[in-house]
């Protein structure tokens, strides 16, 4: 939160501190998906008067709690399962805020909880006395939708036999939907877990295993478990299942958990770990903190890597032979990622929402430095540049990326991302995309902040944090010396200007406290009598998702004496900066030329502008703003760039600006870095794809063969016979991926006519053909594979007389090639499946491509039967993604509701994610669109969807507001019929308005036109009660209310007053016993109104609710006095007049 | 007889029969005809020719009864017995005065029945084996015979061939479980051009995903300890991947080294992994608070 206060330690918003908790899960039944067990909660209250305890639980059922072994009463309402109780209001920015809302009045870090237990008054005094309280909850989990996953093979035999598991999921706190809990990642604990399963099976979870021990009719056991580092919750972790076991052989205090028959694999898979273990320890000079470590690689996994205290869960697809080249590096990554957040994540965990940007940008950074030691600094680079890249598109797109929101106390006003769609205050509301981002944006910054500090700094930083929590956490009985495990962004910033003496305010200021890159457009000229450079850099700041950038800037110039580097100024006004030049131009032709790394090379200078000793200019080289660069300059400063700058990133850049220079100069170039074997594989790779675009723009003058053929020819076929391809050998790697791309970039080649060229497809067909992998050591299915995407990049749309009807009798002759291949293909691997099923993923696309290019009759009954459950994720991935591109393309209603019904009711549940994913990526229509599809029926179930169909699982349900707001935008969706009284008339004003639930947003978004609407509704409501905006402003109220009633009736219910303690820290956390939840969303004067306006209106609705009711009767006076006196503005107690206050929905 | 050009064994079986009439005619001619129809000697002639045949084949099987293959004097006795011939009256017959002597039939090679398929020499019976014993077959249903032509070597022919080889099988096999199994199509109006086997989901998608086919398995032990480790290219490999397995082995050894050198003690350990999951499952303790 305010750093300024968080300086002062970390103030637990619970009333409260857990010390330790067991977890008991006494039986697990896979045949019917069920748990049963108990936890007990041991916890010393912090305050006196604490009468009722929130513990956060979902989708439990809760039998039975006992406080000290007394009965207590407990209710248990998650208003997270239906968001919005009425149906008819469409609008996302209101179901957005009643979304945020929602998940506030179950927060833990707001002190909320969806389970409330009411002490038992014979405790009071003792609780008074702060004594310890042990809270014990009897729970049953039934066929868990979601932070459970059961994986149970239809088949015969014992659920070993069928290699049947269970395992924990979810996205970020997920802990509540298993087991009743504080799902904070500020709540740290000691934790006792207990498992008892079929004795054929083993359960891994955190901590140590101290023993199994058999049931007493043997045929069970029970595994003990004791985590002595203080862990949250939300780190807790259970995996269950036949697994086999390896024990690393490098270090014993590891072991790695596979499902049945795939031990070979783990053991190949594993074999490297050890070397991260070693790197991490060593950067960080802390050894690992935990006593063990586990890996578990588990089928149908919610995400590739979750990382947990002292384990891991993994997807079982990450699991491969020592002859899959490309899956390697992809799986040594992901082990990499998860090992560096056991130490910031796990061991490491935040104090609230807003310092996650921390611990992902700390285990993202030295991840960064893991990759840069194994595969690279070439590598490094190349993936610094791409993250960058991402993020800057990223935050173009959608208006920003905010790495550390301050939420002032109640100011809704300043919400930092207004331009979203969604809340960002909580994980829980975030789009899966945005997280993602934030992610890579949060380690980009840990880079910049290095570059300011330097590594050494970096890592002693870290180091110091580390070995604070390691102190912190063997305080086994100072429960409250833990919050020292806990990162802040003060803390953290406090650190590194302790360790470093600088300042890094400014920095943070940029990056963290604010959202949005910086673009910069750059243009120069040379003055030749002054011997200066004119460099001109121009922002845009304008546009979203950008911000302004002051400060230093390096510029690189490279000139024929040598390579300068020039820092900058950035200030506000000041465009053009005058650099010196060193060297006259060209005095001396037979000179090497310098480059920044020392190195002297010969250059042809003939293509130079003989005035200028310029050879290329680079703006901030080290990519040390987060920046977009547009940099002009000429075509053959372009060339020497990319032939003789030797940063991987520079060549990359030249290579994308080359391709608005078809030339054959540029042609040469490309050639010769894809011929250069010293040369980053990755530059030579996408020189491939330039080099395609280059011919195609050249094609009338283009000479020779077909680009890239002659050089393939030389590089992989054979010398005698250069039609036939050597017989594999993928020993060396870089030849291997250059091997595999260049067929796929040739492909992309077009003669006069538009067409793939007719020699290049045959020589393609010939690759296939004469493929042979019998003597080589490593698999080539991803090299068949993307002969087939090399195959589909060839094809071009049909030539199609009179939209005749696509049968066989009229396929183009070079398509049937192309279809018998495939067909060839996929049937092959039928019988002899690829890894990973590579080639029936490139068959699928490319069959959609025949389809939607023309050559084949548009059709998704094949892609439906490969989507099915029970095919590889892969592979069903794939077809899903045709699927989806068929309803758009086909728009199909049919298609996109098979879709939808997948998203509700497939097993897997990163299936059902993707699913959303890829329709939001590539929409069937979008919400400027007219469309077939677009219509209420899918606007009621889209909304349902989300309102309540996706509750169990927060990553879902926020892929479903990110496919609403693709179709249908913030405002209601415009296929929805007009409400009946579309025009409202606006008495202050003399006007009529059009309802602002109809109008297009736009104007929605626009404040002006609400405001005015809302004056409207302060002298006339009450009269227009039965209009529709009438109706829509009410169930605003209600429905947003519901979620806040709760929290208002938990408060009341007990007799005794609610805890004062909080007072104190009211301003920050929301926590005024009365007013407490509504702050957060409301404004003041409006909550209480509101509140009464509620009551009134919808009484007669709610009679299942009575409870709440009879709370708000008896403090409805107590408000409304309240109200008055504060309010100035003082609206009569008319429910007409609650209902012109704005609700929070528009108010942003 | 007849008009037409005869074979070499028509004429041999006319010969005979032409005799066996003389024998009939002078037989008559003894017992007093002097004239006879010619249908009546052709009975007779059928009659002698069916009676000679009988004392043939009846005295081979005897003497094959007895396990030989040459009728002997005793075989034909027996079987001139059994036919109810008295046999003592024959020497008597024979020497009898008024008997004709004819002339021996022309002597004319037993005619070479074509032996389908003869190739070579029949092999001689080796010493071991009885001369009773049946021949060898013809040499060619045993004989390898080494054919001398040149391998083909040309590179290119080779790979043609390997390729559309496989290229066949792989067809000739996905059409045939394509043709016995469920299929799909891209052509609503065509089944057959393009026929693609259907799709059919696991019950556990990720091990046919994962694993590697029996052939990859066996294709990476063949070449696990072949030639291509030695071709290492020299080039620097920017990308540490070191799939192969020599590379990490080598520094694992490293790192085991150091870790033993490093804890001198923990090479006696070694043999005994000390990992909870590991150990034996306990049994349960009577009194165990649950």
């Amino acid at each position: 939160m305010n750093r300024k206060k968080g300086d002062k330690g970390f103030e637990s918003p619970r009333p409260y501190k857990l010390t330790h908790q067991v977890v008991c899960i006494n039986n697990i039944n896979f045949q019917r998906k069920s748990v049963v067990g108990y936890v007990e909660l041991t916890i010393f209250p912090t305050v006196a008067n604490l009468n009722r305890i929130k513990l956060n639980s979902k989708q439990c059922r809760i039998y039975r709690v006992r406080v000290n072994d007394l009965e207590a009463a407990f209710i248990y309402n998650d208003p997270t399962l239906e968001v919005c109780h009425h149906e008819s209001k469409q609008n996302l920015n209101y179901f957005s805020n009643a979304y945020a809302a929602a998940v506030s009045a179950v927060d833990p870090d707001a002190g909320n909880g969806e389970l409330c237990i009411k002490v038992p008054s014979e405790l009071w005094k003792h609780v008074d006395e702060l004594k310890v309280l042990k809270v014990h909850i009897n729970f049953s989990l039934d066929q868990p939708k979601g932070g459970l996953h059961f994986v149970v093979p239809n088949m015969e035999g014992s659920m070993a036999e069928r290699g049947a598991h269970v395992f924990s999921c979810g996205y970020q706190n997920s802990t509540r939907f298993w087991f009743p809990c504080v799902d904070s990642y500020s709540e740290l604990c000691t934790w006792k877990l207990e498992y008892t399963v079929d004795a054929a099976m083993v359960a891994v979870s955190n901590g140590d295993l101290v023993e199994t021990v058999y049931t007493h009719d043997m045929r069970k056991k029970t595994f003990h478990y004791m985590l002595t580092i203080p862990t949250a919750a939300s780190n807790i972790s259970l995996a269950i299942g036949p697994f086999e076991i390896l024990v690393d052989p490098y270090m014993h205090e590891v072991t790695h958990f596979c499902l049945p028959q795939l031990l070979p694999l783990l053991k190949h898979t594993t074999s490297y770990l050890h070397e991260v273990f070693e790197f991490y320890e060593e950067i960080l000079t802390c050894r690992y903190p935990y006593s063990c470590f586990k890996t578990v690689f588990i089928d149908e996994a919610y995400v590739e890597v979750a990382a947990y205290a002292s384990m891991s869960i993994f997807s079982t697809n990450l699991l491969h032979s020592a002859m899959i080249i490309d899956e390697t590096p992809l799986t040594r990554r992901c082990l990499a990622q998860a090992l560096a957040q056991q130490f910031f994540g796990c061991f490491i965990s935040r104090m609230s929402w807003s310092d996650e940007w921390v611990l992902k940008g700390i285990s993202g950074y030295i991840y960064g430095l893991w990759m840069k030691k194994t595969f690279g600094v070439n590598e490094y680079r190349h993936w610094i540049k791409q993250e960058l890249d991402q993020i800057v598109a990223y935050e173009l797109k959608t208006g920003g990326v905010l790495l550390h929101p301050i939420f002032g106390g109640g100011k809704e006003k300043d919400n930092p991302a207004s331009h979203l769609h969604f809340s960002i205050k909580h994980p829980h509301t975030l789009s899966w995309e945005y997280y993602t981002m934030f992610q890579c944006k949060a380690h980009l910054v840990m880079r910049l902040i290095e570059n300011r500090i330097s590594m050494e700094f970096m890592l002693q930083v870290f180091n110091k944090l580390l070995s604070l929590a390691s102190t912190a956490s063997s305080q086994k009985f100072q429960s409250h010396m833990w919050s020292q495990m806990l990162v802040s962004t003060s803390g953290f910033l406090k650190s590194i200007s302790n360790v470093s003496g600088k300042d890094i305010q400014p920095l943070i200021k940029q990056w963290v406290d604010q959202s949005g890159v910086v673009k910069f457009y750059g243009s120069f000229a040379f003055n030749r009598k002054r011997n200066v450079l004119e460099l001109e850099i121009k922002q845009d700041y304008t546009s979203p998702g950008t911000q302004k950038y002051v400060g230093p800037l390096k510029v690189t110039v490279q000139e024929l004496d040598g390579s300068f580097n020039h820092t900058l100024q950035i200030e506000e006004n000041s465009l053009k900066h005058d650099i010196p030049c060193h060297s006259k131009s060209r005095r001396n032709k037979k000179k090497k030329i310098p480059l920044m790394n020392g190195e002297e090379v010969d250059m042809d200078l003939s293509a130079m502008d003989a005035d200028s000793p310029l050879l290329w200019i680079r703006i901030d080289p080290d990519m040390s703003v987060l920046r977009k660069v547009e940099f002009e300059q000429s075509d053959f400063m372009w060339q020497y760039q990319l032939r003789y700058e030797r940063d991987v990133v520079a060549q990359e850049e030249a290579i994308l600006a080359l391709e608005k220079f078809p030339t054959p100069a540029s042609r040469l170039a490309l050639t010769d870095i894809l011929e250069q074997e010293q040369c980053f594989y990755r530059v030579r790779m996408l020189a491939c794809f330039c080099l395609a675009k280059i011919a195609n723009s050249m094609v009338s003058t283009w000479t020779g063969p077909p680009a890239m053929k002659s050089l393939f020819t030389r590089m992989f076929c054979c010398k005698t016979c250069p039609n036939i391809v050597k017989t594999n050998n993928f020993m060396n790697f870089q030849s291997y991926f250059l091997q595999k791309t260049m067929p796929v970039a040739m492909a992309l080649l077009r003669d006069v006519h538009n067409l793939c060229p007719k020699e290049v497809l045959m020589f393609i067909l010939d690759l296939i053909k004469y493929n042979d992998n019998r003597k080589n050591k490593f698999s080539d299915n991803y090299y068949r594979a993307e002969l087939i995407d090399a195959l589909a990049n060839s094809v071009t749309p049909a030539v199609s007389v009179n939209n005749e009807v696509r049968t066989l009798d009229n396929l183009n002759p070079d398509v049937r090639l192309i279809l018998e291949e495939i067909t060839r293909f996929l049937n092959m691997e039928k019988l002899l499946p690829s890894y990973r099923h590579t080639i029936t993923v490139s068959c699928l696309k490319a069959i959609r491509v025949l389809q939607k290019n023309g050559h084949v009759p548009s059709d998704p009954a094949l892609f439906k039967s490969y989507a099915e459950y029970g095919h590889f994720v892969d592979v069903r991935i794939a077809a899903l993604e045709a699927v989806v591109d068929y309803t758009k393309v086909d728009r199909s209603y049919e298609e996109l509701q098979w879709l939808l019904t997948m998203v509700q009711n497939d097993p897997v549940p990163y299936i059902r994610h993707k699913i959303l994913d890829m329709l939001t990526k590539n929409p069937p229509f979008t919400k400027n669109m007219e469309s077939p599809l677009c219509n209420e029926a899918l606007v009621d179930q889209l909304w349902k969807l989300m309102n309540s169909g996706t509750s169990h699982d927060w990553r879902l349900r926020c892929g479903a507001v990110d496919l609403y707001f693709t179709l249908f935008g913030l405002s209601r969706p415009s296929c929805l019929p007009l409400p009946e009284l579309g025009l409202v008339l606006n008495l202050k004003e003399k006007k009529a308005v059009l309802n602002p639930t109809i109008i297009p947003e736009s104007v929605a978004n626009n404040q002006e036109p609400v405001n005015s609407t809302n004056n409207h509704g302060q002298s006339v409501g009450f009269q227009n009660t039965f209009s529709n905006s009438q109706e829509e402003e009410e169930i605003d109220m209600d429905t947003v209310h519901d979620s806040q009633a709760f929290i208002y009736h938990h408060l009341n219910m007990l007799e005794r007053p609610s805890t004062p303690g909080k007072e104190q820290s009211s301003g920050e956390m929301n926590m005024h016993p009365v007013l407490a939840a509504p702050l957060s969303v409301f404004t003041k004067e409006s909550n209480s109104s509101k509140h009464s306006d509620h009551h009134h209106h919808h009484h007669h609705e709610h009679k299942k609710k009575k409870k709440k009711h009879k709370h708000k009767h008896k403090h409805k006076h107590k408000h409304d006095n309240k109200e008055k006196e504060k309010d100035p503005f003082a609206f009569s107690n008319s429910p007409a007049s609650a209902r012109s206050i704005r609700s929070p929905s528009l108010s942003d | 007889g007849s008009k037409h050009a005869t074979t070499p064994a028509d004429n041999y079986y006319l010969a005979r029969r032409r005799t066996l009439q003389v024998v009939v005619s002078s037989l008559l001619t003894e017992a007093g005809f002097e004239s006879a129809e010619k249908a009546a000697v052709e009975t007779l002639t059928e009659m002698l020719q069916s009676y000679i045949s009988e004392i043939g084949r009846s005295a081979k099987s005897y003497c094959e009864h007895t396990a030989r293959t040459q009728p002997t004097l005793s075989d034909i006795v027996v079987t001139l017995v059994e036919m109810g011939f008295n046999v003592e009256t024959l020497p008597a017959y024979a020497k009898r005065s008024q008997r004709m002597v004819i002339t021996a039939p022309p002597v004319t090679n037993q005619p070479v029945t074509p032996k389908a398929l003869t190739a070579g020499q029949n092999k001689p019976h080796p010493s071991h084996i009885p001369g009773h014993f049946p021949e060898f077959p013809d040499p060619h249903t045993y004989i390898k015979t080494p054919t001398y032509r040149e391998p083909v070597s040309d590179y290119q022919v080779l790979r043609e061939k390997a390729a559309s080889q496989r290229r066949d099988v792989e067809r000739a096999l996905t059409r045939f479980m394509a043709k016995t199994g469920e299929t799909q199509s891209l052509f609503k109006d065509d089944v057959s051009t393009f026929p693609l086997i259907a799709a059919r989901p696991f019950t556990v998608p990720y091990l046919t995903a994962l694993l590697p086919s029996e052939l990859e398995m066996q294709q990476m032990e063949e070449t696990d300890s072949s030639e291509q480790d030695d071709q290492t290219d020299t080039e620097n490999l920017p990308l540490h991947m070191s799939t192969d397995d020599s590379g990490p082995e080598k520094e694992n050894a490293s790192v085991l080294q150091q870790n033993s050198s490093l804890s001198g003690s923990r090479n006696g350990e070694e043999n005994v992994i000390d990992n909870p999951y590991l150990r034996p499952v306990k049994k349960p303790k009577i009194r165990r608070k649950k």
